[in-house]
């Protein structure tokens, strides 16, 4: 009793400037980290928020920068809902996310689960499949254009078994399709090793227990591996909705945009209103209905992320 | 790695004649893919030591008939491939400074540092994750030029510390230090500045190894913004490829696939020889595809 007491009284002066020494540090604390904060602040402000609300207002006016921005009005936005090629666009865009999906997106799957199986060796071919990967861009489309020539290795192949020559860049009807092909050769390593970490972190218990109830190999695929990678397949999914849905670079570089329009991506307009057109206004109208068709597909990644699908 | 003690399939299933015959197949097709993966890779370098013809022949050969190493010393002359190798050394070395300071900054208080309104200032930088860049792409490019950095290096430099990506890998991992190393270091009179500098960032080096393996890459492969915004002297080699080897109209098909190869080399050897490092940091930032 007479301690808890005592401690109040014996320092009635000095805890009152103990305090005052701790309250300014405190606030020196705050002024450093928001001095560390400021610069992230001052760019994100600069580089990121500023250049996204300008989009939005200068989606509303004629850009010109020789003589000044002039207000518009909702002209820009008519200017896409009259011109045919945004259709076109659009529909190809749809149908370049469709293939990517169709041609690339199980083909990491499979492979990690091959691998998974692999006794000797698979290091080697972990390596092997991540190669193409670390292949530049610009390299990647130098060296496919010649292995799609009418000329090049892969008709040769085909002329062996008997196939026709393909003019896979020329012909419209396979112009994505040899697009998306060689997309999914660069860049399925990347997904393909998320998978197998995932495939591999799959307890051996599992498939032993399994086997003994009289499982076969099928249904141990189907029933333990398949939902143990769940999470990595819906996330993987959305990154690659989300990464189609604004691809043009490839498109832009290899046929741009031709032959006549079959790889012209929305994206890929929004390029060409900008820098063949110098339409700024409207390329900057495209881009905010991009982000509300896109917002949507944001909103399920977020979901994804939050249930726990990155690190595991 | 440690024994294989069984897989999906275990070594009993391995005795039947058909899962047997079923998992050579499989094995054989894992080997057709590596080829594939490596051919394209290897016909590049070969097709760069061949003569224009036998590159022009069909069907083609994969092995040159005359190795023509000369192609290679005509390939180094086509440009000025060191002039543009210096200028994407610089991009990423600038990113990486910037990532380090403004990235680097901010993480540490957003991880360790108490103040009013973290979290909404959190907010402000990790909002912008989701609004796609290709939406706001021209006014980006708008953006710059009303700032004044067209044509200069600070119109990469400068944008490289706005990435909330990188911000979020930093944050996690800064998450992960004890707070009772900087509770001890403030107690014996270091600052702030001190305890970034002297403990935090040398306690992350593995995750800024990671992001300065993203942030080469980046420099090394990205043609397209960077032959936007950036003048003619201050091009990096990617863009420079693009102009003037891939678009060009008279230039012979060895010597293109010779270029080609002198660009391709170094980021591959780099990827072979960190192999074991780099894979593992793909983990870490595995959500960027």
């Amino acid at each position: 009793m007479e301690q808890t007491t005592a401690v109040p009284m014996n320092g009635q002066h000095q805890p009152k400037t103990r305090q005052g020494t701790q309250r300014t540090g405190k606030y020196k604390r705050y002024l450093w980290g928001y001095l560390f904060l400021l610069p992230a602040v001052i760019t994100f402000t600069l580089f990121l928020w500023l250049p996204i609300f300008k989009g939005v207002l200068n989606s509303f006016y004629i850009v010109d920068f020789v003589k000044g921005n002039s207000f518009a009005g909702f002209d820009n936005y008519k200017t896409i809902f009259a011109d045919r090629d945004v259709m076109t666009a659009v529909k190809n865009t749809l149908y370049y996310m469709g293939l990517a999906l169709a041609i690339g997106f199980w083909v990491p799957i499979l492979i990690a689960i091959a691998i998974s199986e692999m006794r000797r060796f698979q290091g080697f071919a972990r390596v092997a499949a991540y190669l193409p990967y670390v292949v530049p861009f610009v390299v990647l489309y130098g060296v496919w254009r010649w292995l799609y020539d009418p000329v090049g290795p892969i008709n040769a192949v085909l002329k062996a078994v008997g196939i026709g020559g393909i003019s896979f860049m020329v012909d419209r009807n396979w112009s994505m399709i040899s697009i998306v092909i060689m997309e999914t050769w660069q860049s399925f390593g990347s997904a393909m090793l998320i998978y197998l970490a995932a495939v591999l972190s799959v307890p051996r218990d599992w498939y032993e227990a399994a086997e003994i109830d009289g499982a076969g190999i099928w249904s141990r695929i189907r029933h333990i591996t398949l939902p143990a990678i769940k999470g990595q397949i819906l996330l993987l999914l959305m990154l690659q909705l989300i990464a189609t849905s604004q691809g043009f670079q490839t498109q832009f570089a290899m046929l741009d945009g031709g032959p006549n329009n079959a790889t012209l991506t929305y994206a890929l307009l929004i390029v060409k209103y900008a820098f063949v057109r110098l339409d700024y206004g409207v390329a900057s109208a495209l881009g905010v209905l991009m982000f509300l068709a896109l917002s949507i597909l944001a909103i399920f990644q977020y979901r994804i992320n939050n249930r726990g699908g990155i690190g595991q | 790695m440690k024994s294989f003690d069984r897989g999906i399939l275990s070594s009993y299933d391995l005795k039947k004649g058909k899962v047997k015959a079923a998992y050579a197949i499989m094995n054989l097709l894992i080997i057709a893919m590596m080829c594939c993966m490596v051919y394209p890779i290897l016909i590049s370098l070969f097709n760069g030591l061949k003569l224009n013809t036998e590159v022009n022949s069909f069907p083609p050969t994969f092995l040159p008939k005359e190795w023509h190493f000369e192609n290679y010393a005509k390939a180094w002359n086509y440009i000025d491939l060191p002039f543009y190798f210096k200028n994407t050394m610089l991009l990423f070395a600038g990113n990486m400074v910037v990532t380090i300071l403004v990235l680097g900054l901010a993480s540490y208080a957003l991880s360790k540092m108490n103040m009013p309104f973290k979290s909404g200032i959190q907010y402000y930088f990790l909002m912008t994750l989701f609004i796609p860049a290709t939406t706001y792409m021209i006014p980006n490019f708008i953006n710059l030029k009303d700032l004044g950095l067209m044509g200069s290096f600070a119109a990469v430099w400068l944008p490289a510390g706005a990435n909330a990506f990188f911000l979020l890998l930093l944050k996690t991992f800064m998450d992960g230090i004890h707070m009772e190393i900087f509770e001890s270091a403030r107690i014996d009179g270091a600052s702030e500045l001190r305890c970034f500098f002297q403990i935090a960032f040398p306690l992350s080096i593995p995750i800024f190894a990671t992001l300065s393996i993203f942030v080469f890459a980046t420099a090394w492969n990205d043609w397209f913004w960077p032959s936007f915004i950036l003048s003619q002297e201050n091009k990096p080699l990617s863009a420079a490829i693009r102009d003037f080897v891939l678009n060009a109209r008279r230039l012979d098909l060895n010597i293109r696939f010779a270029i080609l190869s002198i660009v391709m080399v170094p980021p591959v050897i780099i990827f072979l020889f960190f192999q074991k490092f780099i894979l593992r940091g793909l983990y870490l930032g595995g959500v960027k595809g």
